[in-house]
């Protein structure tokens, strides 16, 4: 008997959206994630700066309970400012990119050694949405270490200082989400491009930890070598602090100017961009 | 039987170091080791040719330079100092708020301006002093020494101790040792070695020593490199006073540092990548260690790898240029342990570090599924 | 029991091997003596995790393992002994076939040129000479398992583990390394192979173990196999002019539980209970005056085994 006399009938019930099918790669990975004890414990202690923080922003709204301890100096030294949340940014990006150099890897890296790059592209699936798919589990992880804890620290602080302080400095709030945005879009983009570079999941781990802490390490070295400042733009922690020091009002630090880190963060992303796609393609690779 | 089991060790050491040395993996490591000499080189020949480029446009005496004062106008230093090295001019215009007389209340009105500037460089053979003006007049004066010997000493401490044997040699050894063990499983040939008629203990002794070899090779190799390329755009007298005197020690000291770096890192990455199936864990929780050693307690301090190697060095590093004000205040390098206890300390630790990977490679089995 | 002077067998004792949760082998016995046999069993039953165990590759989590009365825990001593060709279709990035072969052999303290002599001459016996100075990495699947093998004959072993060597040989090849198999067998080593071509184990194992589920199912020579398998009739094909004639003599027999006629009716599929009945009642017809041609065992091969033991478990 043929096969199609078997009655063979596609299916042709409700399908979900675009976005819900889109969101399916991500929710597996949040889970898979949630399930590595390292991940969790790296979470949990990414945490603790910003319980401290919150810590800082009450005793720095209640200083009569520092009276005793002489409130009104320790209240000036924690003012609640753009410094403040600049230093509570930066600490948080130390954080972030550990957790992208555990998590990253292991977003493309295994598709690529296994070849399921087909299996997903014979889907109703574009490079655009893997990427996009994979971007949001980086995405939803990080932003629940740096602009979630930022902005709640920010409403802690609108609340507590009330409407005048909010009124001066909303946009303190925006400069948080907006720069924290910034970082994760970049750090997302590196540890993608990191995993998919190598393949290899542990490789492209400490390629990710290799990317910041050397170039970090290597613009140091041109800037005191050659005597100049512009060594800070190969540095993309750098060049970040120095365009969130811009937008929260911070006196920037000597160098190359926020605009200046701006064009080279772009251009960053956009070879990181050519790189993806370049090495994304749905092709087996028989070895 | 031991001088056989050397003799396998040796072997299999030199079947790796062809990898360690040439696989295509390897070479980014390469560029780790040399990046320091190239920017080194970059200065050095950045320097000579601004110098002979300043000699040809004029030298002026240092008295006259040195007599320059704010307030003075740009003719009177050029009668002075006719012959600049550098000389730019620009306009800009500056705007500025200007409270006026206006009844009884006084008003605010923004106020612009258009405003020269000009800088002029001279050199005196040694200096390079740089002058500003706005509007004709001296408002600023910078001077630098074009060729520092001392300044490029610190700045080598610097390098060699901040980006060398924290960043460059701690990856290089990452990449080398990790490669010898949990690469092969990556690659699935890891069994091949298995099968060897060796002991575990003597294949880990033979890769190790492969990691080493070529580790060494090229980081020793690297800092002397990059030593030379410092010092290569000094001559005369104070090279020869240098050589005389302290040179000899400092290159040893340097090449020491870098070697036990590659000891020290190295048997730490060898047994990471034996004990864990995700060694990247242990690599970052290492250089978050290494990197905020300096801000804990000196008890602490002493117990990082990157104490030791530093207390070898011959010359202190300055604080990080980019290291936060509040920062620099708590932070308190700890008393640098003697060369020969710190060389001692680092052998030991990774004879134990060895000894903790011969028992974890003992009981390795493959299995590459879960790799 | 092994008999004084011959080489000692590769004892499993009680050994059992899990991967986590995951069952590998569990509560194996066995005893292989010299020549050549086969470990069947389907995909994931423990054929590989056997031999993994018995090169220590891997190691058990309870019971014991000795090859010819070495330790696989003892490389240094196993491994002179032992030649393994695992299923890991990998190679290192740099080597040439030459190279990999040669190179393993320098850590058995042969000199360099001893081990290019030695490593030709395997690469020989697996007609591999011709590819030697490639690059194993360009190698084809089945020169990548030639060049194995020749890695794990080179230095003239005791005992020959191999998985799935047969693996995308071609014919000639594949008749040639059989023969290879052979000689070693004869020699009085041990050959330990597995494969999933059962045609093959049947013609060139002496004894079998066939595995399920990380259990040993039966082990021995193929025959005495199927002698242990009471629950099951043995199976005779039996060529003869006068089949309804013979048929229904045999019919009488209470032994005989079915027969099949051939379409052409020249021919009987007979099943019986008892081998040694139905040889008695086959010299009675042929007494009585039927003309029998020939009478062929159609399950004593391991295709039979594989089906009546394992068959309905997978």
């Amino acid at each position: 008997m043929a096969v199609y006399k078997r009655g063979y009938e596609r299916y042709d019930g409700p399908l979900t959206s675009h976005t819900t099918r889109l969101l399916a790669m991500p929710r597996f990975a949040w889970a898979r994630l949630m399930d590595q004890k390292l991940v969790v414990i790296l979470l949990a202690l990414s945490m603790l700066w910003p319980l401290l923080c919150g810590g800082f922003i009450y005793l720095a709204n209640h200083l009569s309970l520092l009276q005793g301890f002489g409130g009104n100096d320790l209240g000036k030294m924690v003012e609640i400012n753009g410094k403040f949340f600049l230093i509570f940014m930066n600490t948080q990006a130390v954080f972030s990119v550990l957790l992208a150099a555990l998590t990253g890897p292991g977003l493309i890296a295994p598709d690529l050694a296994n070849n399921a790059l087909p299996l997903y592209f014979s889907r109703p699936l574009t490079r655009l949405d893997y990427v996009g798919a994979r971007m949001a589990v980086l995405v939803g992880l990080l932003s629940m270490i740096t602009w979630i804890p930022g902005l709640f620290l920010f409403i802690m602080q609108s609340s507590m200082a009330g409407g005048t302080w909010f009124a001066a400095n909303w946009s303190l709030g925006v400069a948080i989400v907006g720069g924290f945005l910034l970082w994760i879009a970049l750090l997302s983009m590196v540890a993608l491009t990191c995993s998919a570079w190598v393949k290899w999941r542990i490789v492209a781990g400490a390629l990710v930890l290799g990317f910041f802490f050397i170039l970090a390490g290597v613009s140091q070295m041109v800037n005191s070598i050659l005597r100049v400042e512009f060594g800070t733009l190969i540095n993309p922690t750098r060049a970040m602090y120095i365009i969130w020091s811009a937008m929260l009002g911070v006196e920037v630090p000597s160098g190359p100017t926020p605009w200046e880190c701006v064009s080279v963060l772009a251009a960053l992303v956009v070879v990181l961009a050519m790189i993806l796609e370049r090495k994304l393609r749905p092709v087996e690779v028989i070895s | 039987m031991t001088k056989f089991r050397m003799r396998q060790a040796w072997t299999i050491a030199r079947i790796e170091m062809h990898r360690a040395f040439l696989s295509k993996r390897a070479f980014w490591v390469y560029l780790l080791a040399i990046l320091p000499a190239v920017i080194f080189i970059g200065h050095g020949i950045e320097m000579k040719l601004r110098e002979s480029r300043y000699q040809g446009r004029g030298v002026t005496p240092a008295e006259v330079v040195d007599s320059f004062t704010k307030g003075e106008k740009v003719e009177d230093v050029l009668k002075r100092a006719p012959k600049p090295v550098e000389d730019h001019s620009w306009s800009y215009r500056r705007s500025h708020e200007d409270e006026e007389e206006e009844g009884e209340t006084n008003k605010k009105r923004r106020i612009s301006e258009r405003v020269e500037g000009r800088s002029l460089t001279y050199f005196d053979g040694q200096r390079r002093v740089q002058v500003g003006f706005e509007n004709g007049v001296l408002i600023r004066k910078h001077s630098d020494t074009m060729k520092n010997f001392e300044e490029d000493r610190t700045v080598f401490a610097g390098v060699f101790q901040y980006f060398y044997l924290r960043l460059a040699i701690f990856f290089g050894c990452l990449g080398i040792f990790m490669n010898l063990f949990r690469g092969e499983m990556l690659d699935k040939t890891l069994h091949y070695w298995f099968l060897a008629p060796a002991r575990r203990e003597v294949l880990l002794l033979g890769k190790y020593l492969a990691g080493l070899v070529a580790a060494t090779v090229i980081f020793t190799g690297g800092a002397l490199l990059g030593f030379g390329a410092m010092l290569w755009p000094y001559s005369g007298a104070e090279m020869q006073a240098f050589w005389s005197g302290p040179g000899p020690s400092h290159m040893f000291w340097y090449a020491a540092a870098a070697a036990l770096g590659c000891v020290g890192y190295g048997s730490v990455f060898l047994a990471a990548g034996l004990l864990l199936r995700n060694p990247i864990i242990p690599a970052a929780v290492l250089l978050v260690w290494e990197s905020i050693n300096g801000f804990l307690p000196d008890l602490l301090q002493k117990l990082s790898i990157l104490h030791y190697l530093q207390s070898m060095c011959p010359v202190a590093a300055p604080i990080e240029s980019d290291t936060p004000a509040l920062l620099r205040l708590i932070l308190s390098p700890a008393a640098p342990t003697s060369r020969g206890l710190a060389v001692l300390g680092l052998l030991a630790v990774t004879m134990l570090v060895l000894w903790a990977a011969s028992s974890a490679v003992k009981r390795i089995e493959i299995n590459y599924g879960t790799e | 029991m092994t008999a004084p002077g011959a080489a000692p067998d590769v004892v499993f004792e009680n050994v059992s091997k899990f991967y986590g949760e995951v069952l590998g082998v569990n509560k194996v016995t066995l005893h292989i003596p010299a020549g050549i046999t086969s470990l069947v069993g389907p995909n994931g039953s423990g054929k590989t995790t056997l031999m993994n165990l018995m090169t220590g590759l891997i190691h058990p989590d309870r019971g014991a393992i000795s090859v010819r009365g070495l330790s696989p825990r003892d490389p240094e001593n196993l491994m002179r002994s032992t030649g393994y060709a695992t299923q890991f279709d990998s190679a290192p990035r740099w080597a040439t076939g030459m190279d990999f072969v040669a190179t393993s052999l320098a850590l058995y303290g042969y000199s360099r040129a001893e081990s290019r002599e030695r490593a030709w001459k395997a690469l020989e016996q697996v007609s591999l000479t011709d590819a030697a100075d490639r690059k194993v990495a360009g190698y084809s699947k089945g020169m990548r398992q030639r060049v194995r093998l020749a890695q794990a004959i080179a230095h003239d072993p005791q005992v020959l583990v191999l998985d799935e060597p047969l693996n995308g040989l071609d014919p000639l090849v594949r008749a040639e390394t059989i023969d290879l198999f052979r000689h070693y067998a004869a020699q009085g080593r041990h050959v330990i192979l597995s494969s999933h071509v059962l045609q093959e184990v049947d013609v060139i194992s002496d004894q079998v173990i066939l595995i399920a589920n990380g259990m040993i199912v039966a082990e021995g020579e193929i025959r005495n196999v199927r002698d242990e398998m009471v629950e099951h009739p043995s199976q005779f094909i039996i060529r003869c002019r006068d089949a309804s004639r013979i048929a229904s003599l045999l019919f009488n027999e209470s032994h005989v539980t079915e027969i099949r006629m051939n379409d052409d009716r020249l021919g009987l599929l007979v099943m019986t209970r008892n081998r040694e009945e139905f040889s008695r009642a086959l010299t009675r017809v042929a007494v009585a005056g039927h003309v029998i041609d020939g009478v062929i065992p159609a399950d004593e091969n391991v295709d039979a085994l594989y089906e009546y033991l394992i068959g309905g478990r997978s």
